[in-house]
C-alpha cells in the first residue's frame, strides 16, 4: 500500500483538472493557432498534443498556476516545431516567434484576454466554422470538432454517421475554406445582422439534436446540448449587442432546466403537464431568467427570444393548470407572424386549445393540415389524437394515434402514443 | 466571333485516363491556341465542391453550398477563342484533352463583347468565376423585368473586381463536342440537359469569398437567376 494508492488518486485528479482544461482552453487554443497558422490541421493537432502532455506531466509536476497559459504555450511551441519542419512556413514561424515573445513576461494581458495572455479568437472561429458557404451540417461538425474538441468518431455517433463520412465531412469543410477563401474573421458590424442567424441555428441544432434525443446513447447526447449550451455562452459574452444570442442561451436554459423530469425511471417520455415539477433545476432557471430579461431590454425581439419567452411561461408555473395559456397563445402568434412556420403553427394549436378548448385547436389544426407543409410529421397527428381524445371522441383519437406512433422514430415518443392508444381505446367500448 | 469554351469532367469517364499524357495533350492545346492567336483567356475551375451559389428571393440573401445545378459532368475550366467560325471553334474543342475526359459546350458571345486577355493576379487576391444561371423556378416572364446590367458592369469594372465577362448566346445554338474511342461526337445543345442553364459569366478578383458574395448579390440577376461563384485553379496549386 501507501505510495501507489495515493498517485493513482493524484492521477484521476489530475485528470478531472485536465478535464475541466479541455472544456474551457480547447476551443481558445485552436481558435489563436487557426489565426496565427491558417493551418486547421495543425491547430488540432497542437491542442491535441499539449493536453496529451498536460495529461503525462501535469500528475509528475503539479497543475500548474495557469492550467491556460500552459496549456497556450505548449501548443505553440508545437506547432513553431512542426513548421520548422517543413521551410515552406518560414514565415508563419516568425509571426508565431513574435506572437511568443509578446506572451512572455507580460503581465499586463491584452482587452479581451484570458488567463492565457492571448485575444479571445474564438468569436472569428465561430463565424468561419458557420459560414453560410458551408452546409449546415458541415458547419456543425466543424464547430463541433474546432471549438468544443469532440472526436470525429463522437461527433460521427452523436449524428449517427459513419466515423469515414463524418471525416470526409470535416476534411471538405475545410478545404472549402482553404480554396474557396472564406475568411477567417468576425463580420463587420454592418453584415452581422445577416450572419448572427447562421451561427444561431447551426448552435441550436446542435442542442436540439443532444436534446430531443432522436436516437443514439443518452451521455453523447447529454454532453451535446452541454456543448451547445458553453458555446452560446461564449457568443452571448462576446456578442453583447446581439439580443438573439442571449434569447437562445436563455431557451436552451430553460429546456434543459426540465431535463431531469423529462423521462421517466423506465426511460419513457414525460409530457411537460404531467413532469414532476420539483425536478426542475430552478437555479438554471433563474439564469435563464436573467438572460432572458438582458435580452429583451435590447428592444429587438426575435425568434429566439420569443421562444426563451414561452419556454419561461411553463418555466414559472407551478402545475400544469396554472399555465398562462392565453400568454403562450399571444406568443406562438408573434413567433408565427415573424417566421410563417407550419411548426409554430402547430404549437400554437395546442395553446389555443388550452385556453379556448381542444375544439377551437382542432379548427387551427385543420387549416394547417389542408396546408400539407406538415405531412409525415408524427407530432401533427399526435396533436390530432390528443384533442379528439380530449373531446371524447376516442375512435377518431385511436386511428390518429396509431398514425402518429407510425411516424415517430425513438422509443420514448412511440411508447408513449402507445400508451395513450391503449387508454382511449380501453374507453371507446 | 468569341467563343467560351465550357469544359466539363465526367468522373467516371475521367478516372479511366493517365494523367500525364492529358497533361501532355494539354500543354500543347495551350501552346498551339497561344501560338495561332486563337486563345484570349482560360482557367481551370477548383471541384464543384468549393462552389457556392447566392440569390436574393423575397429581399433575402441566400447562400448555398454547391454549384448551380447537380449534374453529372461538372465544369472544370473555360476558354475564351477567337475563331473565325463555330466550326473552328468546335475543331479546337475536339483536340482538348476535357473532349475525352467529358464534354466542352461551345457557346458564342455576342458581337458586342470586347475580348480581353487576363493580367497577372493582383496580389493578396483570389479570382472567381461567376456563372450567371437561370433558375427553372422562375417565371421567364419575369426576366422582361430585370434591371440593366451595365450599371454594375461600370462599377465593378472601376474597382477593379470584375476583370472580363459576358452574356453568351442562348443555349439552343450552343454545340457540344464529346470525343468517344476517338470519335468526336458533336451534338446541338448544352452539355447537360438541366432547367439551369448558363447565360453568361464575369471573371472576379477579390480579397476572399466575402467579398465575391458581396458583388455577386449586387448583380441584377441575383434577383431572379442563381449565381455561382467558384475559385480558380492555377497549376502548380494543389
Amino acid at each position: 500500500m501507501g505510495e501507489a494508492p495515493a498517485a493513482a488518486t493524484a492521477t484521476s485528479v489530475v485528470g478531472t483538472v485536465v478535464a475541466d482544461a479541455f472544456r474551457q482552453e480547447w476551443g481558445r487554443i485552436t481558435a489563436a493557432l487557426i489565426h496565427q497558422t491558417g493551418d486547421w490541421d495543425l491547430a488540432e493537432d497542437c491542442a491535441q498534443d499539449a493536453f496529451t502532455q498536460a495529461l503525462r506531466r501535469w500528475p509528475r509536476d503539479g497543475v500548474p498556476n495557469r492550467p491556460g497559459a500552459w496549456l497556450m504555450t505548449v501548443a505553440r511551441n508545437g506547432a513553431i516545431d512542426r513548421l520548422r519542419r517543413s521551410s515552406t512556413y518560414r514565415a508563419k514561424v516568425e509571426e508565431l516567434a513574435v506572437m511568443a515573445t509578446r506572451q512572455t513576461g507580460t503581465d499586463h494581458p491584452e482587452p479581451g484576454a484570458d488567463d492565457s495572455g492571448v485575444p479571445d479568437e474564438r468569436l472569428r472561429l465561430i463565424f468561419t466554422c458557420c459560414h453560410p458557404a458551408l452546409a449546415m451540417e458541415a458547419r456543425v461538425a466543424l464547430t463541433l470538432r474546432t471549438l468544443t474538441g469532440l472526436s470525429t468518431a463522437e461527433i460521427g455517433r452523436a449524428f449517427l454517421v459513419p466515423e469515414a463520412t463524418m471525416a470526409k465531412r470535416l476534411v471538405r469543410a475545410k478545404h472549402k475554406i482553404a480554396n474557396a477563401r472564406i475568411p477567417y474573421r468576425v463580420p463587420p458590424a454592418s453584415a452581422l445582422p445577416q450572419r448572427v442567424p447562421g451561427v444561431l441555428a447551426a448552435l441550436y441544432l446542435v442542442f436540439n439534436e443532444g436534446y430531443a434525443a432522436s436516437a443514439g446513447d443518452d451521455l453523447i447526447r447529454r454532453d451535446l446540448c452541454d456543448r451547445a449550451v458553453a458555446l452560446t455562452q461564449v457568443l452571448a459574452e462576446l456578442l453583447p449587442a446581439e439580443p438573439e444570442a442571449k434569447g437562445l442561451l436563455a431557451l436552451m436554459l430553460f429546456h434543459r432546466a426540465r431535463q431531469a423530469a423529462r423521462v421517466n425511471d423506465r426511460g419513457d417520455l414525460v409530457t411537460l403537464e404531467d413532469q414532476d415539477r420539483t425536478r426542475w433545476d430552478q437555479a438554471q432557471i433563474g439564469v435563464a431568467r436573467r438572460h432572458l430579461e438582458a435580452a429583451l431590454a435590447g428592444q429587438r425581439p426575435g425568434q429566439y427570444q420569443i421562444q426563451a419567452a414561452i419556454a419561461g411561461c411553463h418555466a414559472a408555473a407551478p402545475t400544469a393548470q396554472a399555465t398562462d395559456w392565453p400568454r403562450i397563445a399571444r406568443l406562438y402568434q408573434h413567433l408565427a407572424d415573424m417566421t410563417g412556420s407550419p411548426v409554430v403553427e402547430l404549437n400554437r394549436a395546442v395553446a389555443v386549445a388550452m385556453t379556448d378548448g381542444p375544439a377551437a385547436g382542432l379548427a387551427l389544426l385543420q387549416r394547417l393540415e389542408a396546408g400539407g407543409a406538415l405531412a409525415g410529421y408524427y407530432l401533427l397527428p399526435a396533436t390530432r389524437a390528443d384533442f379528439l381524445r380530449r373531446l371524447g371522441r376516442n375512435t377518431e383519437a385511436a386511428s390518429a394515434y396509431e398514425e402518429a406512433a407510425a411516424l415517430a422514430g425513438t422509443g420514448p415518443e412511440r411508447r408513449f402514443l402507445n400508451a395513450r392508444l391503449a387508454e382511449v381505446r380501453s374507453q371507446h367500448t | 466571333m468569341r467563343y467560351m469554351l465550357i469544359h466539363t469532367a465526367d468522373p467516371d469517364v475521367a478516372a479511366e485516363w493517365d494523367e500525364d499524357e492529358n497533361w501532355a495533350s494539354f500543354s500543347s492545346w495551350v501552346e498551339e491556341t497561344v501560338r495561332s492567336g486563337v486563345s484570349l483567356q482560360g482557367s481551370r475551375l477548383r471541384p464543384t465542391a468549393d462552389a457556392t451559389t447566392v440569390k436574393i428571393r423575397d429581399g433575402e440573401l441566400i447562400i448555398t453550398d454547391g454549384p448551380y445545378a447537380e449534374t453529372k459532368e461538372q465544369v472544370a475550366g473555360y476558354d475564351v477563342l477567337e475563331c473565325a467560325s463555330l466550326d473552328e471553334a468546335v475543331q479546337w474543342a475536339g483536340r482538348h484533352p476535357h473532349s475525352w475526359l467529358g464534354s466542352i459546350e461551345v457557346r458564342a458571345l455576342p458581337d458586342s463583347a470586347p475580348a480581353v486577355p487576363l493580367p497577372a493576379p493582383g496580389e493578396g487576391k483570389i479570382r472567381y468565376m461567376m456563372l450567371v444561371c437561370t433558375d427553372p423556378a422562375v417565371d421567364p416572364r419575369e426576366f422582361a423585368r430585370v434591371e440593366p446590367v451595365d450599371p454594375w458592369v461600370a462599377e465593378t469594372n472601376g474597382r477593379g473586381v470584375r476583370l472580363y465577362g459576358s452574356e453568351l448566346e442562348p443555349p439552343g445554338s450552343a454545340r457540344t463536342v464529346r470525343v468517344r474511342d476517338s470519335r468526336t461526337i458533336v451534338t446541338d445543345g448544352p452539355f447537360a440537359e438541366t432547367k439551369e442553364q448558363i447565360a453568361g459569366f464575369d471573371v472576379l478578383e477579390c480579397a476572399d469569398l466575402d467579398e465575391a458574395i458581396e458583388v455577386a448579390r449586387r448583380h441584377p440577376m441575383a434577383r431572379l437567376g442563381i449565381l455561382e461563384v467558384r475559385p480558380f485553379w492555377p497549376f502548380g496549386e494543389d
